[in-house]
Protein backbone atom coordinates (compact mmCIF):
# COMPACT_ATOMS: atom_id res chain seq x y z
CA UNK A 1 0.00 0.00 0.00
CA UNK A 2 1.35 3.43 -0.89
CA UNK A 3 2.12 6.08 1.70
CA UNK A 4 -0.64 8.37 0.41
CA UNK A 5 -3.32 5.67 0.75
CA UNK A 6 -2.18 4.94 4.31
CA UNK A 7 -2.43 8.63 5.20
CA UNK A 8 -5.95 8.87 3.75
CA UNK A 9 -7.10 5.84 5.74
CA UNK A 10 -5.54 7.27 8.90
CA UNK A 11 -7.36 10.57 8.34
CA UNK A 12 -10.60 8.65 7.86
CA UNK A 13 -10.01 6.67 11.06
CA UNK A 14 -9.29 9.90 12.96
CA UNK A 15 -12.52 11.40 11.60
CA UNK A 16 -10.72 14.23 9.84
CA UNK A 17 -12.43 13.33 6.56
CA UNK A 18 -15.65 11.49 5.81
CA UNK A 19 -16.05 8.31 3.72
CA UNK A 20 -16.98 10.20 0.52
CA UNK A 21 -13.89 12.38 0.70
CA UNK A 22 -11.72 9.34 1.43
CA UNK A 23 -13.21 7.54 -1.57
CA UNK A 24 -12.52 10.51 -3.84
CA UNK A 25 -8.96 10.87 -2.56
CA UNK A 26 -8.26 7.16 -2.96
CA UNK A 27 -9.58 7.34 -6.52
CA UNK A 28 -7.27 10.28 -7.24
CA UNK A 29 -4.36 8.30 -5.78
CA UNK A 30 -5.17 5.36 -8.02
CA UNK A 31 -5.22 7.54 -11.14
CA UNK A 32 -1.99 9.20 -10.08
CA UNK A 33 -0.38 5.82 -9.52
CA UNK A 34 -1.43 4.61 -12.94
CA UNK A 35 -0.14 7.82 -14.52
CA UNK A 36 3.21 7.39 -12.76
CA UNK A 37 3.52 3.79 -13.92
CA UNK A 38 2.72 4.86 -17.47
CA UNK A 39 5.47 7.50 -17.30
CA UNK A 40 7.94 4.99 -15.87
CA UNK A 41 7.53 2.47 -18.65
CA UNK A 42 7.01 5.03 -21.39
CA UNK A 43 3.34 4.16 -21.82
CA UNK A 44 4.08 0.73 -23.23
CA UNK A 45 2.33 -1.44 -20.70
CA UNK A 46 -1.13 -2.78 -20.11
CA UNK A 47 -4.33 -2.12 -22.02
CA UNK A 48 -3.17 1.35 -23.13
CA UNK A 49 -1.11 -0.19 -25.93
CA UNK A 50 -2.53 1.09 -29.18
CA UNK A 51 -1.17 0.27 -32.57
CA UNK A 52 -1.39 2.95 -35.20
CA UNK A 53 -4.19 2.29 -37.67
CA UNK A 54 -2.82 1.37 -41.08
CA UNK A 55 -5.85 1.18 -43.30
CA UNK A 56 -9.30 2.70 -43.61
CA UNK A 57 -11.70 -0.01 -44.71
CA UNK A 58 -15.08 0.41 -46.37
CA UNK A 59 -17.12 -2.70 -47.04
CA UNK A 60 -20.56 -3.13 -48.49
CA UNK A 61 -22.05 -6.60 -48.15
CA UNK A 62 -25.41 -7.74 -49.46
CA UNK A 63 -28.29 -8.90 -47.32
CA UNK A 64 -27.89 -12.36 -45.80
CA UNK A 65 -30.66 -13.95 -47.83
CA UNK A 66 -29.40 -12.63 -51.19
CA UNK A 67 -29.48 -15.90 -53.11
CA UNK A 68 -28.18 -14.56 -56.42
CA UNK A 69 -25.07 -16.23 -57.81
CA UNK A 70 -23.00 -13.01 -57.74
CA UNK A 71 -24.32 -10.56 -55.16
CA UNK A 72 -22.98 -7.00 -55.21
CA UNK A 73 -20.05 -6.42 -52.87
CA UNK A 74 -17.60 -3.59 -52.32
CA UNK A 75 -14.37 -3.91 -50.42
CA UNK A 76 -12.08 -0.88 -50.30
CA UNK A 77 -8.85 -0.62 -48.33
CA UNK A 78 -7.28 2.83 -48.22
CA UNK A 79 -3.85 3.30 -46.64
CA UNK A 80 -3.88 5.87 -43.84
CA UNK A 81 -0.94 7.61 -45.50
CA UNK A 82 -3.22 8.31 -48.46
CA UNK A 83 -5.90 9.67 -46.13
CA UNK A 84 -3.23 11.92 -44.58
CA UNK A 85 -2.12 13.12 -48.01
CA UNK A 86 -5.76 13.70 -48.94
CA UNK A 87 -6.41 15.85 -45.89
CA UNK A 88 -3.27 17.86 -46.66
CA UNK A 89 -4.68 18.46 -50.13
CA UNK A 90 -7.47 20.53 -48.57
CA UNK A 91 -4.89 23.32 -48.31
CA UNK A 92 -5.08 23.60 -52.11
CA UNK A 93 -8.85 24.00 -52.24
CA UNK A 94 -9.84 27.63 -52.92
CA UNK A 95 -11.80 29.31 -50.07
CA UNK A 96 -14.87 29.80 -52.32
CA UNK A 97 -15.11 26.04 -52.83
CA UNK A 98 -14.82 25.46 -49.07
CA UNK A 99 -17.66 27.94 -48.50
CA UNK A 100 -19.79 26.01 -50.99
CA UNK A 101 -18.94 22.71 -49.26
CA UNK A 102 -19.89 24.20 -45.88
CA UNK A 103 -23.20 25.47 -47.27
CA UNK A 104 -23.95 22.05 -48.80
CA UNK A 105 -23.18 20.35 -45.48
CA UNK A 106 -25.43 22.80 -43.63
CA UNK A 107 -28.23 22.08 -46.09
CA UNK A 108 -27.90 18.41 -45.22
CA UNK A 109 -28.13 19.28 -41.52
CA UNK A 110 -24.42 18.84 -40.77
CA UNK A 111 -23.04 21.85 -38.95
CA UNK A 112 -19.35 21.42 -39.68
CA UNK A 113 -16.76 23.82 -41.01
CA UNK A 114 -14.36 21.95 -43.30
CA UNK A 115 -11.82 24.74 -42.81
CA UNK A 116 -11.38 23.44 -39.28
CA UNK A 117 -9.54 20.38 -40.60
CA UNK A 118 -5.94 21.48 -40.20
CA UNK A 119 -2.81 19.45 -40.91
CA UNK A 120 -1.66 20.16 -37.31
CA UNK A 121 -4.65 18.22 -35.93
CA UNK A 122 -4.09 15.35 -38.31
CA UNK A 123 -2.24 13.01 -35.96
CA UNK A 124 -4.88 13.39 -33.21
CA UNK A 125 -7.57 12.73 -35.79
CA UNK A 126 -5.80 9.62 -37.05
CA UNK A 127 -5.36 8.33 -33.50
CA UNK A 128 -9.02 8.94 -32.72
CA UNK A 129 -10.03 7.07 -35.85
CA UNK A 130 -8.58 3.91 -34.30
CA UNK A 131 -11.71 3.58 -32.18
CA UNK A 132 -14.11 4.42 -34.98
CA UNK A 133 -16.54 1.99 -36.54
CA UNK A 134 -19.58 2.96 -38.56
CA UNK A 135 -22.25 0.37 -39.32
CA UNK A 136 -25.11 1.28 -41.61
CA UNK A 137 -27.85 -1.06 -42.71
CA UNK A 138 -29.61 -0.04 -45.91
CA UNK A 139 -33.30 -0.35 -46.70
CA UNK A 140 -32.62 -3.37 -48.93
CA UNK A 141 -30.66 -5.20 -46.24
CA UNK A 142 -27.19 -4.28 -47.45
CA UNK A 143 -24.63 -3.56 -44.75
CA UNK A 144 -22.08 -0.77 -44.98
CA UNK A 145 -19.13 -0.82 -42.61
CA UNK A 146 -16.46 1.84 -42.24
CA UNK A 147 -13.63 1.07 -39.86
CA UNK A 148 -9.87 1.23 -39.47
CA UNK A 149 -7.46 -1.66 -38.97
CA UNK B 1 10.20 4.46 -44.23
CA UNK B 2 7.31 4.37 -46.68
CA UNK B 3 8.19 2.87 -50.02
CA UNK B 4 6.59 4.15 -53.20
CA UNK B 5 4.14 1.90 -55.05
CA UNK B 6 5.89 -0.54 -57.35
CA UNK B 7 3.12 -2.34 -59.21
CA UNK B 8 -0.54 -1.83 -59.95
CA UNK B 9 -2.78 -4.75 -60.73
CA UNK B 10 -6.06 -4.09 -62.52
CA UNK B 11 -8.45 -6.96 -63.06
CA UNK B 12 -11.75 -6.74 -64.91
CA UNK B 13 -14.00 -9.74 -65.22
CA UNK B 14 -17.41 -9.87 -66.86
CA UNK B 15 -19.37 -12.15 -69.14
CA UNK B 16 -17.35 -11.16 -72.20
CA UNK B 17 -13.89 -10.32 -70.90
CA UNK B 18 -11.59 -11.56 -68.22
CA UNK B 19 -8.26 -9.81 -68.14
CA UNK B 20 -5.67 -8.78 -65.62
CA UNK B 21 -3.11 -6.05 -66.16
CA UNK B 22 0.10 -5.55 -64.23
CA UNK B 23 1.35 -1.97 -64.48
CA UNK B 24 5.00 -1.50 -63.46
CA UNK B 25 4.75 1.81 -61.64
CA UNK B 26 8.42 1.68 -60.68
CA UNK B 27 9.24 2.28 -64.35
CA UNK B 28 7.23 5.49 -64.34
CA UNK B 29 9.44 7.26 -61.78
CA UNK B 30 12.59 7.41 -63.97
CA UNK B 31 10.36 8.33 -66.92
CA UNK B 32 8.77 11.19 -64.96
CA UNK B 33 12.23 12.38 -63.92
CA UNK B 34 13.43 12.42 -67.55
CA UNK B 35 10.30 14.35 -68.65
CA UNK B 36 10.87 16.83 -65.80
CA UNK B 37 14.50 17.31 -66.84
CA UNK B 38 13.53 17.85 -70.48
CA UNK B 39 10.84 20.35 -69.54
CA UNK B 40 12.91 22.12 -66.87
CA UNK B 41 14.11 24.97 -69.15
CA UNK B 42 10.49 25.74 -70.07
CA UNK B 43 9.43 25.52 -66.44
CA UNK B 44 12.19 27.92 -65.37
CA UNK B 45 11.21 30.40 -68.11
CA UNK B 46 7.56 30.18 -67.06
CA UNK B 47 8.50 30.78 -63.41
CA UNK B 48 10.65 33.80 -64.32
CA UNK B 49 7.87 35.30 -66.48
CA UNK B 50 5.29 34.81 -63.73
CA UNK B 51 7.62 36.33 -61.12
CA UNK B 52 8.32 39.30 -63.41
CA UNK B 53 4.58 39.82 -63.86
CA UNK B 54 4.08 39.79 -60.09
CA UNK B 55 2.15 36.52 -60.21
CA UNK B 56 4.41 34.68 -57.77
CA UNK B 57 1.45 33.09 -56.01
CA UNK B 58 0.83 30.91 -59.08
CA UNK B 59 4.39 29.64 -58.88
CA UNK B 60 3.87 28.76 -55.23
CA UNK B 61 0.52 27.16 -56.03
CA UNK B 62 2.10 25.12 -58.83
CA UNK B 63 4.83 23.80 -56.55
CA UNK B 64 2.31 22.96 -53.85
CA UNK B 65 0.19 21.04 -56.38
CA UNK B 66 3.26 19.18 -57.63
CA UNK B 67 4.26 18.27 -54.07
CA UNK B 68 0.71 17.13 -53.30
CA UNK B 69 0.67 14.94 -56.41
CA UNK B 70 4.01 13.38 -55.46
CA UNK B 71 3.00 12.67 -51.84
CA UNK B 72 -0.39 11.30 -52.88
CA UNK B 73 1.06 8.94 -55.45
CA UNK B 74 3.76 7.90 -52.95
CA UNK B 75 1.03 6.99 -50.44
CA UNK B 76 -0.89 4.77 -52.84
CA UNK B 77 0.93 1.63 -51.78
CA UNK B 78 -1.52 -0.75 -50.12
CA UNK B 79 -4.63 0.60 -51.82
CA UNK B 80 -7.13 -2.07 -52.75
CA UNK B 81 -10.48 -1.55 -54.42
CA UNK B 82 -12.65 -4.57 -55.04
CA UNK B 83 -16.08 -4.00 -56.54
CA UNK B 84 -18.22 -6.98 -57.39
CA UNK B 85 -21.45 -6.48 -59.30
CA UNK B 86 -23.99 -9.02 -60.47
CA UNK B 87 -22.20 -9.55 -63.78
CA UNK B 88 -18.91 -7.74 -63.39
CA UNK B 89 -15.96 -7.64 -61.03
CA UNK B 90 -13.31 -4.91 -60.92
CA UNK B 91 -10.24 -5.15 -58.74
CA UNK B 92 -7.48 -2.58 -58.39
CA UNK B 93 -4.53 -3.35 -56.15
CA UNK B 94 -1.47 -1.20 -55.63
CA UNK B 95 1.56 -3.05 -54.33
Amino acid sequence: MSENRKKILEMLAQGKINADEAYRLLGACGEEGQENRRHEDGGKRGPDIKTKPKYLRVTVTPEDNDDRAHPERVNVRIPMSLVRAGIKLTALIPPEALDKANTALKDKGINFDVRNIKPEDLEDLMEAMGDMQIDVEGSHGEKVKVFVE
Amino acid sequence: MNWPPMLMHVKVKNERTDFGLWLPLFLLFPLALVVLLILSPLIIIAILILLALGQGRWVEFGFRCLWAAITSSWALRGLRVDVQGHHETVQVTVI
